[in-house]
C-alpha cells in the first residue's frame, strides 16, 4: 500500500477512537457487572461435594433452584432469610396435608433448564434421589428433615411430585429449600453418568445443569467464577431475571487489599472484610457496611466434658464465671456482633428461642468458691487452643482468658493450630478447652441441640452427651403443638445453662460492605451472597 | 571436544544422577506429609451432620484408608503414569492446577529477577569500582532496607502508595485485570500469549499487573546479587590481568566490563540460580498479598489443611524445577568461563 495523506488522517482517526468505543463498552458492562471479592475460594460447581467449600455454597445457590425457597424479613432494618416463612422457586404452589405429613408441590409450567429443556417431575424425582442415596453432603442434611430415601418421593404426572414423611416434621420443609436439594437437569446429567459413578457426580464438579438465575460462564477453581445473567429465569419473587447481568466472584486473599479494592470503587461487595477495619472505612464516607449479627451462628468456649478436670461440672461453672465477657467482646470483635452472655434470667428462660443470651457474668468470687467446691482450691495447669485462621480476633481473647482463669490460679498455657490439625483434636476429643464458632442453617432450637449438644458428629464439640438432651430434642422435632414445643426447648436450655457444656460467647456480625448505590443484600442462612437479591441503583 | 558437546554430556550426566535425590524427595514429602498432626479428612467433613460416616467416606475419597505402604506403592504408580492425585482444595487434578498456576510463577520471578539483576549488577559493579566511597554506602543501604522490609509490608506499602494513593497501578488482583480479554492460552505466559495473539491491550494490562509484584520481589533479593556483584568485581579488580590490561592502556570501560566483569560473573552466576529458586518457592506472601494465582501460595493453601497431593506435588516440582536450574547454571559456567568446562 502506497501511504498518502488521506490514508495516514484516516488510520489517524481510527486509532484515536479505538481505545475510545473500547473504553465506553468496559463502562456499560462495569455498571451491569458485580464484582464480589473474597478470601475464600470455590472448588466445586456441585455443592453436595464432600469438601466444597462455603464459597461454593454462594455459587451454588445463584445456579441452581430448589423446589422452594426461604423468603426474607426485616430484622432490625436489615433484611436477612426467613425461615417461617417459605415461597415457590421452581414450584409455583405446594399443598400440605392437614397432618403435615404429606407435600404436594406443583412445577412451574414455565420453569426452563439453561439448556432450554422444561423442568419436569422426572427431574425433581431424579435429584432428590440423589440427594438422598448418592454419596454426598445432602444425605445427612436433609435427613435431619426426615427424607431419607428414594420411596418418599412419587410422580403424579410432569408438572406434580409428591413428597411424604412417616411423622410431622417441622424441618421437612425447610430443609427442601436449603441448598443440597437443588433440581439437576436429569437428562443432561444422565449423559455423563458411569457404572461407578451412577449419579454423574464427577461430572457436576465442573459442570452445571441447573435452571437458575445465573449460568457459569468461567470457573477458574480457586481463582474466580463467573456467572452470566439467565434471561429465561422465572424461579425470582417477581418472576424477573437477576438484576446484574454478570456476577464476578473473585479471590483476593489479603484482607487489605479487598478492603482497599471495595473503597476506590473496584469492587462492590465483600462480606470478609477485618471487623477492625469496618468503622475505619465507614467513617471515611466512601462506603457503606450492612452490619447484621449472624443470629443462625454463635461463638462459644467448649469445655472438653470427655476430660479431666473439664469433665467436672463445677470446674465449667467456675470457667464461665470466670470470663471477662465485656473485654472479650470488645478486644475480639470489637463489639460488633450480639452478645449470648450476661441473660437476666436464672432457671428456666422466659424465651424457647436459641441462641439466646445465657445468665453468665464474671463473679470471681463465685469462680474461687466453685473451684474449691470441685476440690481444686489450688487451680491446675491446662491450655487453649484456637484455629490459627481466626488469629485475628482468637488471639487477644486467649489472651484475656489466660489473664482471667490466672486471678483463679488455672494457669493456663495458649496453642495455636492450623486448620486441619484443630479439627482433628477436636474430633478426637484431645483439646481441654477452646474457642469456636459455628452455624446451623436452619435456626430452630432442637435442631441446635441436636447438631452441637447432642450426638457422636464433628460438631459437638463438647463432646457433651446428656440422655435428657437426647429425649427431649428427639421428641421436640415431632411436636406440632407450639406450647409444648417451647416448654421442651426452655427445658433443654434451662439444662444446658446448669451444666455448662458450652459457654456462649455472642453472635458476631457480618458485614457486608459495598459502594453506596449497591443495595438489596440479604443475609442468607448459608451466610453468602444471593446475587438474585442485590441490584445497583 | 567442541563446547556444545562437552555441556550436554555434563547435563546428561547430573540429569541421570538427579534421580535418586528426586525418587527420595518423592518418598520423604510423602511421609512427611502422613507423620504431620492433622487429618485432612477431618477437617474437609464440612457436611451440618459430619460425623464418623462422612469422614470415612472422604478418608475413602483420598485413599487414605489404606495402610500406608500400600498408598506409597500406589502414589508411586501415580507418579509414573504421570497422576499426581486430586486437590480437595480446589477439586481439580493436581497435575492440572500446577499447569496452570507454574507459569504465573514463572512469569512473575523471572521478571523480577530480571527486575533485580538489571539493578543490582550497575549498582555491584559501582559500589566495587568506588569502595567506601557515598555510592559504595548508598547501595549498602538500599539492600539493608530491601532485606530488612518483609515483603509483604514492602507490597502492601507500594500497592498503598501505587494504587491507594496515586491511582496509577492498577488493582493488585491477578494477572490481569477482570474486565480486560483473556488471550488465548498457548504458552501460559500472558505476556507471551497476548504477544502471539498480537493483542496489545491485554500484553499491557498484563504487564502493567506484574510490575508491583515484580518489584516487590526484586527488592528483596537485590541484597545477595549487588552484594555478591560488589565482592567478585573487588577481588577480580585486584588481579594481575586487570592491572595489566590498565597497564597496556585498554580503556577503563573495556577493562571493566570484558575483563572484570566476566571473571566476576561466576559467583553472581550461582547465587542467581539459588535466588531464582528460593523467589518461585518462597514467595508465597507475595502471591497472597497480589492475588497472584502462583503455585507457592496453593501449596501453602494445601497444607494448612493437611491436603496431600497439593503439596506433595508441589514438592515434586520443586525439586525437578532445583534440577534444572542448577543444569541450567552449569552451562552458564561453562558459556562465562570455557575454562569450567573441561573437566
Amino acid at each position: 500500500m502506497k501511504l498518502n495523506r488521506r490514508h495516514l488522517l484516516a488510520g489517524t482517526a481510527a486509532v484515536a477512537t479505538a481505545p475510545y468505543l473500547g473504553g465506553r463498552a468496559e463502562a456499560q458492562t462495569r455498571a451491569e457487572t458485580l464484582r464480589y471479592v473474597t478470601g475464600a475460594a470455590v472448588n466445586t460447581l456441585d455443592p453436595t461435594m464432600p469438601g466444597s467449600t462455603r464459597e461454593a455454597f454462594g455459587v451454588s445457590v445463584n445456579v441452581y433452584d430448589r423446589l422452594v425457597s426461604f423468603g426474607r424479613k426485616q430484622r432490625d432494618g436489615n433484611w436477612v432469610f426467613d425461615i417461617d416463612n417459605i415461597r415457590g422457586e421452581i414450584a409455583e404452589k405446594v399443598d400440605i396435608s392437614p397432618d403435615g405429613m404429606t407435600f404436594t408441590f406443583h412445577i412451574r409450567k414455565n420453569a426452563k433448564f439453561h439448556d432450554g429443556t422444561p423442568v419436569t417431575a422426572a427431574d425433581v424425582k431424579w435429584s432428590y434421589d440423589r440427594a438422598v442415596s448418592a454419596r454426598s453432603l445432602a444425605a445427612a442434611q436433609i435427613g435431619t428433615g426426615s427424607w431419607t430415601k428414594p420411596e418418599q418421593f412419587t410422580i403424579v404426572d410432569t408438572h406434580t411430585v409428591v413428597g411424604k414423611i412417616d411423622k410431622p416434621d417441622r424441618l421437612a420443609l425447610p430443609n427442601l429449600c436449603t441448598l443440597y436439594a437443588i433440581v439437576f437437569n436429569s437428562t443432561l446429567v444422565k449423559k455423563h453418568v458411569t457404572p461407578q459413578d451412577p449419579w454423574g457426580q464427577a461430572w457436576t464438579k465442573d459442570n452445571t445443569a441447573g435452571s437458575g438465575a445465573y449460568t457459569v460462564e468461567s470457573f477458574r477453581p480457586g481463582e474466580q467464577v463467573i456467572l452470566r445473567r439467565n434471561d429465561a429465569w422465572t424461579g425470582g419473587v417477581d418472576g424477573k431475571p437477576a438484576p446484574f447481568r454478570r456476577i464476578i466472584c473473585q479471590t483476593i486473599p489479603e484482607a487489605a487489599t479487598r478492603a482497599s479494592l471495595i473503597e476506590k470503587g473496584d469492587a462492590d461487595l465483600s462480606i470478609d472484610l477485618q471487623p477492625s477495619d469496618i468503622d475505619t472505612l465507614v467513617q471515611r464516607g466512601r462506603v457503606k457496611a450492612i452490619s447484621t449479627p449472624q443470629f443462625n451462628a454463635f461463638s462459644m468456649i467448649a469445655f472438653n466434658t470427655k476430660m479431666p478436670p473439664f469433665d467436672n461440672k463445677k470446674v465449667r461453672q467456675a470457667i464461665a464465671a470466670a470470663l471477662p465477657y465485656d473485654s472479650l467482646f470488645k478486644a475480639g470483635l470489637f463489639e460488633r456482633g450480639a452478645k449470648l452472655y450476661g441473660g437476666t434470667w436464672s432457671g428456666t428462660p422466659n424465651d424457647a428461642s436459641f441462641p439466646q443470651p445465657m445468665p453468665y457474668k464474671q463473679d470471681v468470687a463465685k469462680a474461687k468458691a466453685l473451684l474449691t467446691e470441685a476440690g481444686f482450691p489450688n487451680g491446675f495447669d491446662t491450655f487453649f487452643a484456637f484455629n490459627l485462621g481466626s488469629a485475628a480476633f482468637a488471639e487477644p481473647i486467649a489472651a484475656l482468658v489466660k489473664e482471667a482463669l490466672a486471678a483463679i490460679n488455672i494457669r493456663v498455657e495458649i496453642q495455636k493450630l492450623p486448620d486441619a490439625q484443630i479439627s482433628t483434636m477436636v474430633t478426637e476429643r484431645k483439646l481441654p478447652f477452646f474457642i469456636e464458632t459455628s452455624i446451623a442453617w436452619l435456626p430452630s432450637t432442637d435442631y441446635f441441640f441436636r447438631t452441637f449438644l447432642y450426638g457422636p458428629q464433628r460438631w459437638n464439640y463438647s463432646g457433651w452427651n446428656d440422655q435428657r438432651i437426647a429425649d427431649i430434642a428427639e421428641k421436640a422435632r415431632f411436636e406440632t403443638d407450639k406450647a409444648k414445643y417451647d416448654a421442651a426447648c426452655k427445658e433443654m436450655i434451662a439444662i444446658m445453662a446448669e451444666e455448662t457444656p458450652i459457654v456462649m460467647l455472642w453472635q458476631p456480625n457480618q458485614d457486608a460492605v459495598m459502594p453506596k448505590n449497591i443495595d438489596g443484600y440479604t443475609y442468607g442462612y448459608h451466610r453468602q451472597v444471593d446475587f438474585r437479591d442485590v441490584k445497583r441503583t | 571436544m567442541s563446547l556444545a558437546a562437552g555441556i550436554a554430556r555434563r547435563a546428561g550426566r547430573r540429569a541421570l544422577s538427579s534421580v535418586p535425590a528426586l525418587f527420595g524427595v518423592i518418598v520423604f514429602t510423602f511421609l512427611l506429609m502422613r507423620v504431620l498432626p492433622g487429618d485432612p479428612a477431618v477437617f474437609f467433613a464440612s457436611g451440618p451432620n459430619a460425623g464418623q460416616a462422612e469422614i470415612q467416606m472422604i478418608r475413602e475419597q483420598m485413599g487414605l484408608d489404606k495402610p500406608i505402604p500400600q498408598q506409597l506403592l500406589l502414589y508411586l504408580k501415580d507418579i509414573a503414569t504421570g497422576n499426581l492425585g486430586r486437590s480437595m482444595n480446589t477439586g481439580q487434578p493436581v497435575v492440572t492446577d500446577l499447569i496452570n498456576r507454574l507459569p504465573a510463577s514463572l512469569e512473575l520471578t523471572f521478571t523480577a529477577l530480571l527486575f533485580a539483576l538489571s539493578l543490582a549488577l550497575p549498582l555491584g559493579i559501582l559500589a566495587a569500582l568506588k569502595p567506601n566511597s557515598l555510592i559504595d554506602h548508598g547501595v549498602r543501604f538500599l539492600c539493608s532496607l530491601g532485606v530488612c522490609v518483609p515483603t509483604f509490608v514492602s507490597g502492601l506499602l507500594l500497592i498503598y502508595a501505587f494504587y491507594y494513593i496515586l491511582g496509577i497501578a492498577p488493582d493488585p488482583t491477578g494477572r490481569l485485570d477482570v474486565f480486560a480479554a483473556q488471550p488465548p492460552v498457548v504458552t501460559g505466559f500472558i505476556l507471551i500469549d497476548a504477544a502471539l495473539a498480537g493483542e496489545w491491550e491485554s500484553w499491557r494490562a498484563a504487564a502493567s499487573q506484574l510490575v508491583l509484584p515484580a518489584a516487590t520481589m526484586a527488592l528483596f533479593v537485590l541484597a545477595p546479587l549487588a552484594r555478591m556483584t560488589r565482592a567478585a568485581m573487588l577481588a577480580v579488580m585486584t588481579s594481575d590481568f586487570v592491572r595489566t590490561g590498565e597497564a597496556l592502556g585498554l580503556s577503563r570501560r573495556r577493562v571493566v566490563l570484558v575483563y572484570a566483569l566476566r571473571n566476576a560473573l561466576l559467583p553472581v552466576i550461582t547465587i542467581m540460580g539459588i535466588v531464582f529458586s528460593t523467589m518461585l518457592g518462597a514467595n508465597v506472601l507475595v502471591e497472597k498479598v497480589f492475588s497472584w494465582p502462583g503455585v507457592a501460595s496453593y501449596a501453602l493453601d494445601a497444607l494448612l489443611t493437611s491436603d496431600y497431593a497439593p503439596v506433595q506435588g508441589f514438592v515434586l516440582l520443586m525439586a525437578f524445577i532445583f534440577v534444572l536450574v542448577n543444569l541450567t547454571i552449569d552451562v552458564l559456567y561453562g558459556l562465562a568461563d570455557p575454562r569450567v568446562s573441561i573437566e
